[in-house]
């Protein structure tokens, strides 16, 4: 197993800043979803990570921390995120993506 | 805009992998993009083997978003680490011998001149610190002293990556590496000075941890070769492998390192300077008024 970023959607979304996937290494893995949260009347929409894209360097975590300090984001064991976001299930929208949460160990 | 090549021929669509589906309807061809809207348009950069944390990996990222024209933009590489990503990017990469990049690329642009006239196509060479000032030095050179117009980038991360931590003339002096044990016994080679004594007409040094400042750089650079002469841009890009920097580092790293020995530096001449307020409106480069003390009294 190998641990992959994973981002609180309750801390992202109260100011979703959009720093950490300017500071990815890797395309199209740091996603934002301008909806998320807004069910529970947080403003500004989430981060979230196509977890079959991250290599886990944990850069993201570092900025979320240091530069953001927002402290929003963890490095976990892939097999212990019970759902997760992969690249199959992104919508590309006009100015924002969806997607549906999976397992990411059975798809 | 030249977006036929990009799109589905008909009847294939439903064929075709999401990731290119995702790409021609959202991705940045015909459309102006910049850095802070990423995480919502999907990048024509794709997956690649390159190492986990690479800041060269992000500073290549951050570059082809950066690029004016994607859908008109030819990459040039060369062997290196860099060229693992810069060729799963949907834009043509052209790769040839190890340290060619410069001639190879003086002539696709002048070609690409004499094909498409007016019309530009940005020709863009990435390549890494040995490629260029070791094994490409005199092919990099001379592309400058003849004025070729077309954007030179180094990815220094001041050593051999792809074969295993040797030294290159971009790597500091007294560094001690796998494949260089007794420590580099030399300075680190002044490129940008030479690239402005070659008649480089833009030359900057930038590092990615500042995305907007590498866009910034990479627009103008890109601009500029169009017409007015040869750009130059030299980037800090880390190799956390041959460093031995832990990957949560990079960013703290690259921060070190710019305010050791790559501060932000940027070097246009007037004729550029002029080109691009004229050209394309950037108000920074507009002359400046004449203030009142320079008018003489009656
Ligand atoms: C003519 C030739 N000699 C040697 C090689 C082997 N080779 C492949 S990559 C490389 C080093 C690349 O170093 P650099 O240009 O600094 O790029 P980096 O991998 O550090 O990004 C070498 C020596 C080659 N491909 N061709
Ligand atoms: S840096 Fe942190 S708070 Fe900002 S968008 Fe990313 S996860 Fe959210
Ligand atoms: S751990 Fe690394 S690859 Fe994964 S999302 Fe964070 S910065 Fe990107
Ligand atoms: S060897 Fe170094 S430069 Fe090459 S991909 Fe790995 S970290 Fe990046």
């Amino acid at each position: 197993m190998y641990l992959v970023a994973d981002i609180s959607v309750e801390i992202c979304a109260a100011t979703s800043c959009r720093l950490c996937t300017q500071f990815c290494p890797e395309a199209n893995t740091i996603l934002y979803n301008n909806d998320a949260g807004k069910e529970k009347g947080l403003k500004y929409g989430s981060a979230y990570v196509a977890v079959d894209r991250c290599k886990g360097c944990a850069q993201c975590v570092w900025v979320c921390d240091n530069m953001a300090k927002h402290h929003a984001i963890k490095m976990i064991m892939i097999d212990q995120l019970p759902k997760a976001a992969l690249t199959d299930n992104v919508t590309y929208g006009e100015k924002t993506t969806t997607v549906q949460l999976a397992s990411p160990v059975i798809g | 805009m030249s977006l036929d090549y990009v799109k589905f021929s008909t009847g294939f669509e439903k064929f075709m992998p999401k990731e290119y589906r995702d790409m021609v309807e959202h991705g940045p061809f015909g459309k102006k993009v910049t850095v802070s809207q990423m995480g919502s348009f999907k990048e024509i950069l794709e997956e690649h083997p390159m190492c986990a944390g690479c800041a060269m990996t992000l500073f290549i990222r951050l570059a082809i978003i950066s690029f004016p024209n994607p859908e008109d933009t030819i990459t040039v590489g060369t062997a290196g680490c860099g060229r693992l990503a810069i060729s799963q990017a949907a834009i043509p990469f052209v790769y040839g011998n190890y340290g060619d990049q410069n001639g190879v690329a003086s002539g696709l642009a002048r070609g690409l001149r004499l094909r498409f006239g007016d019309k530009p196509k940005d020709v863009v060479v990435m390549v890494g610190d040995g490629g260029m000032a070791d094994i490409g030095f005199s092919g990099t050179l001379h592309s400058w002293f003849r004025k070729e117009k077309f954007t030179t980038i180094m990815l220094d991360n001041e050593v051999y990556g792809n074969t295993g931590g040797q030294e290159s003339g971009m790597t500091n002096r007294g560094a001690v590496l796998k494949m260089a044990p007794l420590g580099k016994k030399f300075e680190k080679m002044d490129m940008v000075g030479m690239a402005k004594i070659a008649g480089c007409a833009y030359v900057a040094t930038v590092v990615p941890n500042n995305p907007r400042r590498v866009e910034s750089v990479i627009k103008k650079a890109v601009l500029i070769a169009r017409e007015v002469g040869p750009t130059y841009i030299q980037a800090y890009t880390s190799c956390n492998i041959e460093y031995a920097i832990p990957t949560d580092k990079v960013m703290e790293d690259a921060k070190t390192v710019e305010d050791d020995r790559y501060k932000f530096a940027e070097y246009i001449t007037d004729d550029a300077k002029q080109y691009l307020s004229e050209r394309y409106g950037y108000k920074e480069f507009l002359p400046k008024p004449a203030t009142a003390a320079a008018i003489p009294q009656a």
